[in-house]
């Protein structure tokens, strides 16, 4: 009860999306859903607000796409709010004079990940710069898939963080999926010698493989073919048309579907999977990991004076309180109980 | 349309009356009346040889001083003295600042007129008798055409102005300067991609196909598997169930040849008891895990674990 009594004095201005459409659970999984907040602390100006923007559609169904915040509202805020609401995970955006920052959190009380934003391109930059910009309708009716390469399994603020992003998206279960509800997709890899993470995000597209180009125009496309110099229509239907250099790139990425995809893609036959790159594209980098929901102890920073000062006085501090501290090293991972436990388990 | 035409004709009556009643002395709207009647009258009547020779002077009057003078003094003297009385009296408050033309007040008022109508008034002030006051006159408009942007400016004034100028200008540098490192500071980072497809991102466009693939292909088998049974009988309810997870398993078969470093691609599209982090991640149920567990790829283990715990 406690909790709530800040609401009576700064309130929060949240709009959802309408909540008829929103489940806690999950029918397939038994988990809860993830739901997620988009915002920034401070006001944002220029490109960086449109990537706000381009962040929240990402997150879409399950976040709040019109969230008005104003200046007098704190973290504690957006905390009372979430708990009702069943949200699960803060994306916050800053930017300072040097830097842009993105910090990833779970509440109420999960870790924070702190990403510094070297590179960004908006939506609509990535939308001109392609020939044929492609955004169907639902395409953001439902969750996208997420892929994560290169993090590898070794080093603990990396798996955090992977832990971390597969848990933002709500999970599939392979055998009751839908393939038409897959339409997204977002990717994150991991470059170890230059410690960056690219984040992009795409679009699925399943064309049929194996059919001559012209056919496939004429069937997806509705163009009526010209047929001017032909003499007979067997001659459209059979003529040799040349294929397209990334054809060749479709042999690896073929797969067979199991049923039929709308009107194009038959199921037990051959499908490409081609993607198309929406959304925002940004360039990152961790630099730190915390405890808290952004507070508490420094898990892992990039900058090692940083981390190590505040280490020794966290520890003086805490030596008389908690016992557990004593053996924080920064190779441990964010959950609390059991210190000494996961010691032994990650130091192999 | 009949009243249009009396009020034509009116009109035309009118302008043959020297005097013209309702109509203030020397305003724009009499100056006005008195061009815009004598053409309508112009349409009414027939053209005589006196008419056109009017006409024709009329037109050079734009151009040149001296025939208007000689007509319009003919005219309406009357109307030129009662302008002048009305313009003197109206110099008050411009007086100080100019002293020799009185011309200037008239101006001023009929600046916004055409040529035509700042002519007039120059000539009604000569006809008075002032030729001085008109070469005068002209030689300062003269001066003042050349001038720079300041305009028509006493010299005292003109160093004042000058300099406010210069200090807007100033201004206005500075904060150009200063919106510039603004707008710099809040494009820091923005990259706009130049190219749609460069090298490095069809190496990722790779790596996230192979990773759509891997999904699609365990969700056909998946869901291939199961077409033929009911899942509604018990019996084969529990086909079902362990065709899952002997399908499930094969694909991670597969996977574990890959190299580690694509293994993860494989954990995250899949059902979540079956991501390799699902255990370790929740702490409650970690003791568990540690007994049974020691590698990571020890996923036989962990997944019939999985099950039964699930159960």
């Amino acid at each position: 009860m406690g909790r709530f009594k800040n609401n009576k004095k700064s309130r929060v201005i949240v709009k959802p999306i309408a909540k008829k459409n929103q489940e806690d659970v999950s029918h397939v999984t038994g988990d809860k859903i993830p739901k997620s907040f988009v915002f920034s602390r401070m006001k944002l100006a220029g490109p960086v607000k449109q990537l706000q923007m381009d962040l929240r559609k990402l997150m879409l169904p399950y976040t709040a796409l019109s969230l008005k915040e104003k200046k007098r509202n704190t973290l504690r805020d957006f905390l009372n709010v979430s708990g009702p609401m069943g949200v699960t995970h803060f994306l916050m955006l800053s930017k300072t004079a040097s830097s842009l920052s993105l910090r990833v959190a779970r509440t109420p009380q999960g870790p924070t990940l702190t990403f510094k934003i070297h590179q960004y391109s908006l939506a609509s930059d990535i939308a001109q710069s392609q020939l044929r910009p492609r955004c169907p309708q639902d395409l953001f009716k439902s969750p996208p898939l997420i892929v994560l390469s290169g993090f590898g399994s070794q080093e603990l603020h990396l798996k955090l963080a992977t832990i971390m992003f597969q848990n933002i998206f709500p999970a599939i279960d392979i055998n009751t999926v839908k393939l038409s509800t897959c339409q997204r997709l977002v990717l994150l890899n991991y470059n170890k010698d230059t410690k960056l993470i690219d984040f992009r995000h795409y679009s699925i597209r399943l064309q049929p493989v194996g059919v001559s180009r012209r056919i496939r125009k004429f069937v997806q496309n509705h163009q009526v073919p010209d047929l001017r110099n032909l003499q007979d229509v067997s001659d459209f239907v059979t003529k040799a048309g040349y294929g397209s250099e990334s054809e060749g790139d479709e042999e690896a990425a073929t797969v067979t579907l199991s049923s039929d995809l709308g009107r194009v893609n038959k199921g037990a036959t051959k499908s490409a999977v081609k993607l198309q790159e929406i959304g925002p594209r940004m360039t990152m980098q961790l630099v730190k990991v915390e405890e808290g929901l952004c507070t508490g102890g420094i898990i892992f920073s990039e900058y090692e004076n940083v981390d190590g000062k505040k280490e020794k006085l966290k520890k003086k501090q805490d030596d008389e309180e908690e016992e557990e501290e004593d053996s924080e090293e920064e190779g441990e991972e964010g959950s609390e109980e059991d210190g000494e436990d996961m010691d032994e388990d990650f130091e192999d | 349309m009949s009243t249009g035409e009396e009020g034509h004709m009116a009109m035309a009556d009118r302008g043959s009356r020297k005097r013209r009643v309702g109509v203030k002395k020397g305003t724009k709207a009499a100056r006005n009346k008195k061009l815009k009647s004598k053409p309508s009258s112009s349409d009414r009547f027939k053209v005589t040889m006196k008419n056109q020779k009017l006409f024709q002077k009329r037109a050079r009057d734009y151009n040149s001083d001296e025939e208007e003078e000689e007509d319009e003094s003919k005219k309406q003297p009357e109307v030129t003295i009662r302008e002048k009385i009305f313009s003197d009296a109206n110099m008050g408050p411009n007086y100080e600042e100019i002293e020799e033309e009185d011309g200037e007040d008239n101006d001023e008022n009929s600046d916004g007129e055409d040529h035509g109508e700042i002519e007039s008034g120059i000539t009604k002030f000569a006809t008075d008798g002032c030729n001085a006051f008109k070469i005068a006159f002209k030689a300062i408009m003269k001066k003042t055409k050349g001038d720079d942007t300041l305009g028509p400016v006493l010299s005292a004034h003109k160093h004042l102005i000058g300099e406010k100028l210069a200090e807007e200008e100033a201004e206005k540098k500075a904060k150009g300067q200063a919106r510039k490192a603004k707008h710099l500071i809040a494009e820091k980072g923005h990259v706009k991609p130049e190219s749609y497809l460069d090298s490095h991102e069809k190496i990722l466009i790779g790596v996230a196909t192979k990773g759509v693939v891997k999904l699609f292909n365990a969700v056909n088998k998946a869901q291939h598997a199961q077409k033929g049974l009911n899942p509604s009988r018990s019996k084969d309810a529990k086909v079902l169930k362990k065709r899952r997870k002997e399908a499930f398993f094969s694909e991670l078969g597969k996977t574990k040849t890959d190299p580690k470093a694509q293994k993860s691609e494989e954990e995250a599209p899949a059902w979540a008891p079956l991501r390799d982090n699902y255990m370790l991640a929740n702490p409650k149920l970690k003791d568990w895990d540690k007994n049974q567990e020691t590698k990571e790829g020890d996923d036989f283990a962990a997944m019939s674990g999985d099950e039964s715990y699930e159960d």
